[in-house]
């Protein structure tokens, strides 16, 4: 009892309670990165195919080929009121998720299927999982490769379709880089040539001479175009030269042309390194190609990108004003009644929802501003909106808006740890108040500003909400920065990583396909959001380097 | 009325120095809010001499130094009443640059205040400040206002160090020469030794020393001993008044005041 009693009175309860309380938060951390982690890039490592004959409902027997992708027990009454038959004796029954892929042919890529139902189950080595642009993997045995309509009799079939792929994706990278770079500027110069013709007509200074130019600009993208027209048609029908002929697990062959197979592989028959090299493969491959088929399929690179762009305009806006107002607050302004009011006000804007402050975009930024300035500036372009509709730019000021008072916050508190002989000195050697702000005084604040940054980093990045009003797309057409003067396209919509991960989640016609999607998404928006704020430490940490030594 | 004509012979501030002027206050009065802090003072502060501040904590010593170089102004609450002529000229006059104003006074605090920057750029601040940025005339003047401060032997083969690797005494040199760089005509010392080690003491005291004979020193002292040491003049400040003024060996061997020859005896303090 008195050993108890002196326990407790030593204090000790309580280092066991605050340890507790931290490893709590540790393990939380650590498990919420660790299931969408597992979960995430599960989904990437390639699993073997199985081959399982099953027995149906009404005893016939089928064979179903696929991944296993997830197992869980069911209970047996459950099974049995669905209408299933299941053995008496047994409670539970393991059923498992196949990934079936060839949607296309037998209407669904998944399927649940009874283990008690399975006949028997085997791995073919022959096995291959095609990658498809449309209808999600195809999955069955190669039978033979035609090359321009010739059936190769090399008895290598996979090497020759290797070989074929090759050239395909060569191939396709070729298309892309006409359609998406070389293609998309002439029709971004021939909008533009039309805009400008437009303005022009608008002002009224639609002389012959004028115009003549134009069209003459015009006749000259026009032919570019057809030359490149040409070049394009030519290399799809290169594209479509070849094929492969292929078994699915309902026996039928069926012919598959070359250029809607991006990518294949035999899970059977990797070793360890193998998968692991096409894992990485894989992970690239999400990381830095363009989504397809409504996003289920593909890489979430223009999310990423529309993410970090979005969020470093953010701070290039946000971060002077916040200083400035805050330098004001602090150094300039009388200390009183008022500025204690407008601290007060800074402080709960802080803690409004982060909708409203989408709402004040979509209805000031947006329309007002937007409206106004595409009256102004972009006459030609109406009715279509230039700035009048959501976009990149009015997301950004949104966000910095929104995290404004973290860095008006940060910045004056770190203001107000700069000890005042400092502030003495300076002006004792003759420089005025704005000569010591500039070169003593914010430098010193430096560390607290990037602090405000770094909070505000955090924030921006993570947010979704705001954003659907003001400017985020599930598709965007384009990347907001490109080879195009002038370069940056502070008008266009953008993709965004939190907004993808609902996107693909809830609004996704294929929720199976979609669900290790979200998790993956989910943990890049992580790792994207903690490499900004790695980089914001690393610069604080400089800075406070150099400037250590004053708290002594 | 009378008494305070007793007073100011009393304290020796009628009486004509042998040197040129540098200061002359005039019945300066000094209010933070409603508190008078400092009352009616008069006194005049002779040129390239060593004037001490002594007297009990809270006197308002301190506070009559910060008035030459209008540091006061930085408080808000701060009003100031009188008249104050550096070289004859009323440093609280409507037209006074005070940027200006501060550059010919320079003060040194208590605690050492160096910039986070290099040894170099701190010495080099106020002249920066004025837009020089020649390198060579920098070069100069830093090494002409290190070794004025006697601390360029102990830097000169790490002036792009760090001004807080130095030792507090070196720190207070340093700010010293920092102020001396841009070439005041008065140098305020606010208790420039009560955070240094007794060696370091003694180093700023031989400056102090070697330092008034191009300028004026005005400084505040707790230590009497140091008043005693250092100083030419010395006035004895009590509750915002100024008691007696006058040179120091009279002050601290004849002192006319009672007030006074209590405070040096150490009856209070």
């Amino acid at each position: 009892m008195k050993t108890l009693i002196k326990w407790v009175a030593d204090g000790t309860p309580w280092v066991w309670l605050n340890a507790a309380a931290v490893s709590a938060c540790i393990l939380l951390v650590v498990g919420l990165l660790m299931l969408i982690g597992v979960r995430g890039f599960g989904h990437f490592w390639p699993l073997p195919v199985q081959e399982i004959v099953y027995q149906q409902a009404d005893g016939s027997e089928i064979i179903v080929v696929g991944q296993i992708r997830e197992h869980e027990k069911v209970t047996a009454m459950r099974l049995r009121e669905s209408g299933l038959e299941v053995a008496e004796g047994s409670e539970f029954v393991t059923r498992y998720l196949i990934k079936t892929g060839n949607r296309d042919i037998i209407g669904q890529d998944f399927r649940w299927i009874l283990e008690p139902a399975i006949k028997s189950i085997g791995k073919p080595q022959s096995m291959v999982v095609f990658e498809r642009e449309e209808w999600g993997v195809l999955i069955g045995r190669l039978i033979a490769v035609r090359e321009s309509g010739q059936l190769l009799e090399d008895p290598d079939t996979w090497g020759e379709f290797l070989r074929l792929l090759t050239r395909a994706n060569n191939m396709r990278d070729e298309i892309r880089e006409l359609e998406k770079g070389r293609i998309g500027s002439i029709n971004y110069r021939l909008e533009r040539l039309r805009l400008k013709q437009r303005g022009l007509e608008l002002e009224g200074k639609d002389e012959e001479a004028s115009l003549a130019v134009i069209e003459n600009d015009r006749a000259r993208l026009q032919e570019e175009y057809n030359v490149l027209e040409e070049n394009l048609g030519r290399l799809y029908t290169e594209l479509r030269r070849d094929a492969i002929v292929v078994t699915t697990s309902d026996g039928q062959e069926h012919e598959i042309p070359m250029s809607s197979i991006i990518d294949a592989h035999r899970p059977n028959q990797m070793n360890l390194f193998g998968k692991l090299g096409y894992f990485l493969h894989t992970v690239w491959k999400f990381v830095a190609d363009d989504p397809r088929e409504a996003n289920t399929e593909g890489g979430i690179f223009p999310a990423i990108f529309g993410t970090v762009l979005m969020v470093l305009l953010m701070s290039l806006f946000v971060t002077p004003l916040g200083v400035v107002a805050a330098v004001y607050l602090k150094e300039y302004a009388r200390q009183g009644l008022f500025t204690r009011f407008i601290r007060i006000a800074v402080n709960n804007l802080a803690g409004v929802p982060s909708i409203v402050y989408g709402v004040f975009g979509l209805g000031f930024f947006v329309y007002t501003l937007g409206g106004s300035l595409d009256r102004l500036f972009f006459p030609e372009a109406l009715p279509a909106p230039t700035f009048g509709t959501g976009g990149l730019f009015w997301a950004s000021l949104t966000l910095a808006l929104l995290t404004l008072p973290v860095v008006i916050v940060s910045t004056e508190e770190g203001l107000s740890r700069i000890p005042r002989s400092i502030r003495e000195g300076s002006l004792a050697l003759g420089a005025t108040q704005w000569e010591t702000l500039w070169r003593t005084v914010l430098p010193m604040a430096s560390p607290g500003i990037m602090t405000g940054l770094i909070l505000a980093v955090a924030r921006a990045a993570g947010e979704v909400a705001p954003l659907m009003l003001v400017g985020v797309v599930k598709l965007a057409p384009a990347l907001p920065l490109d080879g195009n003067a002038p370069f940056l396209h502070l008008d266009r919509k953008f993709m965004h990583l939190g907004f993808h991960i609902y996107d693909v989640g809830f609004q996704s016609p294929n929720v199976e396909a979609a669900r290790p999607l979200v998790y993956a998404t989910a943990l890049l928006l992580v790792v994207v959001i903690v490499l900004l704020n790695l980089v914001a430490i690393q610069v604080r940490n400089r800075l406070s380097e150099r400037y250590r030594g004053l708290e002594s | 009325m009378r008494q305070q004509d007793n007073l100011k012979t009393e304290s020796g501030v009628g009486k004509r120095l042998p040197h040129p002027t540098a200061v002359t206050v005039t019945d300066l009065d000094l209010y933070y809010g409603q508190t008078r802090a400092l009352k009616e003072i008069n006194l005049v502060i002779p040129e390239k001499q060593v004037t001490a501040f002594i007297g009990p904590s809270g006197c308002g010593k301190s506070t009559l130094l910060r008035c030459f170089n209008r540091l006061n102004d930085l408080i808000d609450v701060c009003r100031i009443e009188g008249e104050i002529l550096l070289n004859g000229r009323d440093i609280y006059a409507e037209n006074v640059n005070v940027a200006e104003l501060r550059r010919e006074v320079g003060i040194v605090f208590q605690k050492p205040n160096p910039f986070p920057k290099s040894i170099y750029e701190n010495v080099a601040y106020g002249l920066r400040i004025q837009g020089v940025n020649k390198r060579r005339q920098l070069d100069e003047t830093v090494e002409w206002a290190l070794k004025g401060a006697a601390l360029w032997d102990e830097v000169k083969d790490r002036l792009n160090d760090s001004a807080f690797g130095l030792s507090g005494g070196q720190q207070q040199r340093l700010v010293i020469a920092r102020a001396i760089a841009v070439q005041p005509k008065c140098i305020l010392l606010d208790e420039p030794c009560s955070a240094l080690d007794p060696i370091s003491t003694l180093k700023v005291e031989e400056l102090i020393a070697e330092l008034k004979s191009q300028y004026t020193i005005i400084m505040v002292t707790h230590n009497m001993q140091q008043a005693a040491r250092v100083s030419d003049y010395t006035a004895f400040m009590y509750m915002g008044e100024l008691i007696e003024f006058g040179e120091t060996d009279q002050i601290f061997t004849k002192p006319r005041h009672k007030k006074t020859e209590d405070y040096i005896t150490g009856r209070y303090g």
